[in-house]
């Protein structure tokens, strides 16, 4: 990539009009978590260190609609200083290292990974703006997702209101060199395997059947997209990710020698990752449409291909009443799809849809409140309700006398005798349970600061989340020192876990310091109470650096 | 079109005759202009500094102008006798031109018989509603032009384009002319008065510090300079105009027949053209629709006409606030809850988001280290186990399951394939047996919770976990019990072939259920 950027230089040879920009972002955390019985204490010391370096402008002086090159990149140092340090008696960082023992040991995880979040290379504008690519580690965002990979994309755009957008290369995955796992898709876990092997005193894969290793992941897609109108925006977008290598397959040691690997069953060969093919659009009336109306609408969806199945889709409609206002209505549904190598496709049962009314108030330039309200619906194949008594009626009362469901335990002789009831489609009717939520947020600008308030509310038979937030920030001398606070009351309950429920009340004090426009330096203070924890204290520190010459 | 010099002579000869009468009548006119002073309306064109614009409504828009001000006492300056020079205060201050810092609002200049002028201190007289139809394109959608675009301004200036355009059918381009060939936003475009004003005016703009009016009423500074003691001294208040923050040049749209009311709307129907007759970012529209490769020049590209910063991102940072787009485009008003309402915007047009955002404020959430409290508050460690369970926020946008979250709970205990040393005795984080694991299945069964959100399940548990129960009994090492959906082998095929893998955790190669599959 540097000596990419650096022939284009050479080519244009106009680097003194370059702009370049160095950037980092320090910020250190300390803090407590405990088990949910507190006899696990973990100290957390984290350090996040992030290095920003860009080179834009590498043509020459910038003018808009013409080529445009740049070269970025940012490297991040994400530590927890704090791991290994709890374990008083076991042996030095017994949780990042097996040690012979393993009896704290997490398959990879690390102490100090590094990671590049992106690097690349872009050209924007060329060949009279017909043409943009970028190389190199960077995210693609939309209906499918907030991805990222290692490779190249190139963009047409035509004249006549469409571009499309090829790209290839490797998925960024969990245990490759300088990345995270955050991009690949859920459901398999996967990491570096760092130290295994087969001698005595090292984990192995018998150890860890379903940590699965980091292999190269090619992937491709494509896109095509609206360019142009404002009123009017749609892109379709289709992506497919291969896993490949080889895969622990069966959970437990297989006896069988044969097609083993380490006593387990593997499966070796390219496969699929994942398939899903998006569209998302919005319409907008307002402006520049040939039709006006003060309505806007959106939507989109995207479907697994792998799984057979729509994964999500949303819907909405907004109308804008004058300036003041803006009322809509809204759908979201989600059904979760993993990645192609995990069971979970497979145990995917129900999705979630929620449906929501919103308003949006702007009384001034200085004060807006949003409220939103609705339902989210949650089903299941069977009545929980009389699911159980149904399988009680099956099993002989000379086998279960007393059969309750919650109480009784079917041994495998009973269980044969409910699988005909458990299976019958007309005892799995869909069953609806219905949570009733809302959201409230207020911002009022004062000057050199702002007013907020957040608040939320989700209430079901499944439990409940209700609280708010209040906070505020002001600068003084021109911004050049802040103080915040925010001050914070949530209540929660969970029928499924009644000692887990709380009442949990917690401030933030916060204070800045911007010497420049080079630097911004801030440091928080936050104190939590609740029944759980008793008090719970994170303290951070924030430093930003910038600099563009 | 010229002006012809007013024909002073002649009128020196008529206020000759009038004599005593007309003394009588200015002492008349000069009281009732002090009556009119102290309890009459006050008309402003510009806001006073700090006085809040008016809230627009979607009907004939209101120009941009302060409620009516008490004028001050002494802000009338009546002019005795025609003849005589205006006679303001003999003060030795003088005027204050106080751009942009003036205390009070700039009091309309006096006719020659001692009343206020009506004319050009506003777009419509009588600071009247502008209708729609007369705006700039776009108005309807944006009332008023951007702050940060068009930052505000003080017009101090009294002028009348009604009277110029529609009476006396002077073209934009008389005083305007600089347009054509201005290229730069920046530059300055209002008329240079020695080159135009003067040519009607009775005024010599020629060394702006020493302008010589004229003996006509018309060539007096209080005809057009607004403000107390205007003209007292040789001075008159300063206009600020701040140049916009945008890229834009008149010559090129000019050469391509756009005219001055495509972009301004019927300025030669009004008076005083305020900041109110600037271009809306919804009018330009009209023309900027075309894509980047477009032959033509009316592209739709944000940086087309939007300030950048050196990263190619717009610059959204001024003095009068920050830049975001209005809610008619791309529905992407940023509202007090735009954290719950961007992710549909973000699907479908990322690269709209990216015209201002660099990935560092999309990752500081979606890949980010520090909690941001907006989306997780208060003791989120505690509450985030019932967050999870309500899907509020979805977890998934920003974490890896089993590695972020399942990290986390492995070292804690809470896994159940948790190291042996972090393992809890006797401990379960799930309700008993009875009521979460075996049938028969209780209203709490783990396969409701399962079945509602298994995005849940999968933040801490590994398919090994699963696999206990669910695979198939025998060397699967499971018991058997079916987790699949009703249907279920009816649709396996295709993603079989695809991908056998998950099915091979569960069942054997040879299993008959899998065969059904193939």
């Amino acid at each position: 990539m540097s000596g990419l950027a650096l022939g284009l230089l050479g080519l244009h040879g106009a680097a003194r009009a370059a702009d370049f920009e160095v950037q980092a972002e320090t910020a250190a955390q300390a803090y407590q978590v405990t088990s949910p019985w507190g006899d696990i204490v973990l100290d957390r010391r984290r350090l996040m260190q992030t290095l920003g370096l860009s080179v834009y402008s590498l043509q020459g002086k910038y003018e808009p609609g013409k080529a445009d090159y740049s070269v970025t990149l940012r490297l991040r140092l994400n530590a927890d200083f704090g791991l290994n340090q709890q374990h008083t008696g076991e042996p030095a960082g017994s949780e990042t290292s097996f040690d012979g023992t393993g009896r704290r040991y997490v398959p990879g995880m690390e102490e100090a990974p590094l990671d590049l979040m992106y690097g690349y290379v872009e050209g924007r504008n060329v060949l009279r703006g017909w043409l943009g690519f970028r190389l190199g580690r960077q995210y693609v965002s939309d209906m499918l997702g907030w991805w990222s990979f290692d490779g190249g994309l190139v963009r047409l755009t035509t004249p006549f209101y469409l571009q499309a957008e090829v790209y290839g290369g490797l998925e960024q995955r969990n245990g490759l060199v300088l990345s995270t796992g955050r991009y690949e898709r859920n459901g398999i876990w996967r990491g570096g395997h760092e130290g295994f092997g087969s001698g005595a005193g090292q984990p192995s894969v018998t150890d860890y059947p379903s940590f699965q290793y980091a292999q190269p992941a090619p992937a491709f897609g494509a896109a095509l997209e609206s360019s142009g109108p404002s009123w009017l925006h749609g892109r379709v977008s289709y992506r497919r990710v291969f896993n490949t290598g080889t895969s622990i397959t069966q959970q437990f040691a297989n006896p069988a020698p044969a097609g083993t690997e380490g006593g387990f069953k593997a499966i070796t060969g390219d496969r699929i990752s994942s398939d899903r093919i998006g569209y998302a659009a919005d319409l907008n009336l307002m402006a520049g449409a040939p039709v006006r109306a003060p309505i806007g609408a959106k939507g989109g969806f995207s479907y697994d291909l792998y799984a057979d199945t729509v994964n999500t889709w949303f819907g909405g409609v907004e109308a804008y009443i004058g300036q003041t206002a803006t009322l809509g209505v809204d759908a979201d549904y989600y059904l979760p799809t993993f990645d192609a190598d995990s069971i979970w496709n497979w145990f995917t049962h129900g999705a979630n849809t929620t449906f929501s009314g919103r308003a949006s108030f702007r009384f001034t330039r200085k004060f807006d409140v949003s409220l939103q309200g609705g339902a989210r619906t949650w089903t299941t194949e069977g009545d929980p309700a009389t699911f159980g008594i149904g399988e009680c009626a099956t099993i002989s009362k000379s086998v279960i006398p007393d059969c309750k469901p919650g109480t009784s335990y079917i041994d495998a002789w009973a269980q044969s005798k409910t699988l005909k009831f458990v299976r019958a489609p007309e005892n799995r009717q869909q069953t609806t349970v219905v949570d009733g939520l809302g959201n409230i947020a207020a911002r009022y600008r004062i000057g050199n600061g702002q007013l907020g308030l957040r608040g939320m509310l989700q209430a079901g038979e499944r439990g409940h989340r209700a609280g708010g937030d209040i906070y505020g920030e002001q600068g003084f001398v021109g911004g050049k020192f802040q103080l915040g606070a925010r001050v914070s009351l949530y209540d929660w309950d969970d029928p499924m876990r009644p000692d887990r429920s709380a009442t949990s009340f917690g401030y933030v004090l916060g204070a800045g310091f911007r010497p420049g426009s080079v630097a911004d330096l801030r440091v928080e203070w936050e104190h939590d109470m609740n029944r759980l924890v008793g008090h719970r204290f994170r303290i951070v520190g924030l430093l930003n650096l910038w600099v563009l010459k | 079109m010229s002006g012809a010099r007013p024909e002073n002579d002649r009128r020196a000869i008529a206020r000759g005759r009038r004599g005593p009468a007309l003394g009588w009548l200015a002492v008349g006119a000069c009281a009732a202009s002090m009556l009119l002073g102290l309890f009459g309306p006050g008309a402003s064109a510009q806001p006073a500094p700090g006085a809040p614009s008016a809230t627009p409504t979607g009907a004939p828009v209101a120009p941009s102008a302060t409620p009516t001000t008490t004028p001050s006492a002494t802000g009338m300056t009546p002019v005795a006798n025609p003849s005589a020079a205006p006679s303001a205060e003999p003060s030795a201050a003088a005027a204050s031109p106080s751009a942009t810092t003036s205390a009070a609002p700039l009091e309309p200049p006096a006719h020659a018989s001692g009343a206020a002028h009506t004319h050009g201190i506003s777009p419509i007289a009588g600071d009247g509603l502008v209708p729609l139809e007369w705006m700039p394109p776009g108005s309807k959608s944006s009332p008023i032009p951007s702050d940060e675009i068009f930052p505000p301004q003080e017009l101090t200036i009294r002028f009348n384009h009604k009277k110029h355009s529609g009476e006396l059918k002077q073209a934009c381009k008389v005083c305007h002319a600089g347009a054509y060939a201005s290229v730069d936003a920046s530059d300055s475009l209002m008329p240079k008065p020695n080159e135009t004003c003067d040519n009607c005016h009775d005024v010599d703009h020629s060394d702006l510090r020493n302008v010589k009016p004229g003996t006509d009423p018309n060539g007096q500074c209080t005809f057009c300079h607004l403000g107390d003691s205007a003209g007292a001294g040789g001075k008159v208040a300063r206009m600020v105009i701040p140049k916009p923050n945008l890229r834009f040049p008149h010559k090129k749209h000019l050469d391509r027949n756009v005219q001055c009311g495509q972009c301004h709307g019927r300025v030669e129907e009004l008076e005083l053209a305020t900041r109110d007759q600037l271009p809306r970012m919804a009018g330009c529209f009209t023309c900027h629709q075309m894509s980047g490769a477009a032959q033509g020049d009316a592209k739709g590209n944000c940086d087309n006409c939007h300030l950048t910063d050196p990263n190619g991102k717009l610059a959204v940072q001024f003095g009068a606030g920050m830049l975001i787009p209005p809610t008619w485009m791309h529905n992407a008003g940023h509202t007090a809850d735009w954290i719950e309402r961007h992710k549909s915007i973000a699907a479908d047009d990322s690269s709209f988001c990216g015209s201002c955002h660099t990935n560092t404020f999309c990752t500081d959430c979606h890949d980010g280290k520090v909690r941001n409290r907006k989306v997780h508050p208060n003791d989120w460690l505690s509450m985030h186990p019932e967050a999870a369970r309500q899907d509020n926020p979805r977890c998934t946008s920003c974490h890896a399951e089993q590695t972020f979250c399942g990290d986390c709970h492995r070292r804690v205990g809470v896994a159940r394939d948790s190291a042996s040393g972090t393992r809890p005795e006797g401990r379960r984080f799930h309700p008993d047996a009875a009521i979460w694991t075996t049938g028969p299945r209780s209203s709490s069964h783990h396969a409701w919770e399962a079945e509602r959100n298994l995005n849940a399940c999968v933040s801490c548990h590994t398919e090994r976990d699963c696999a206990t129960c669910h695979a198939t009994k025998g060397v699967s090492g499971g018991q058997g019990v079916n987790p699949h959906p009703l249907g279920f082998a009816s649709s396996c095929g295709t993603a079989f072939l695809k991908n056998p893998r998950p099915c091979l955790v569960c069942h054997q190669a040879g299993d008959e259920n899998l065969r059904t599959c193939k």
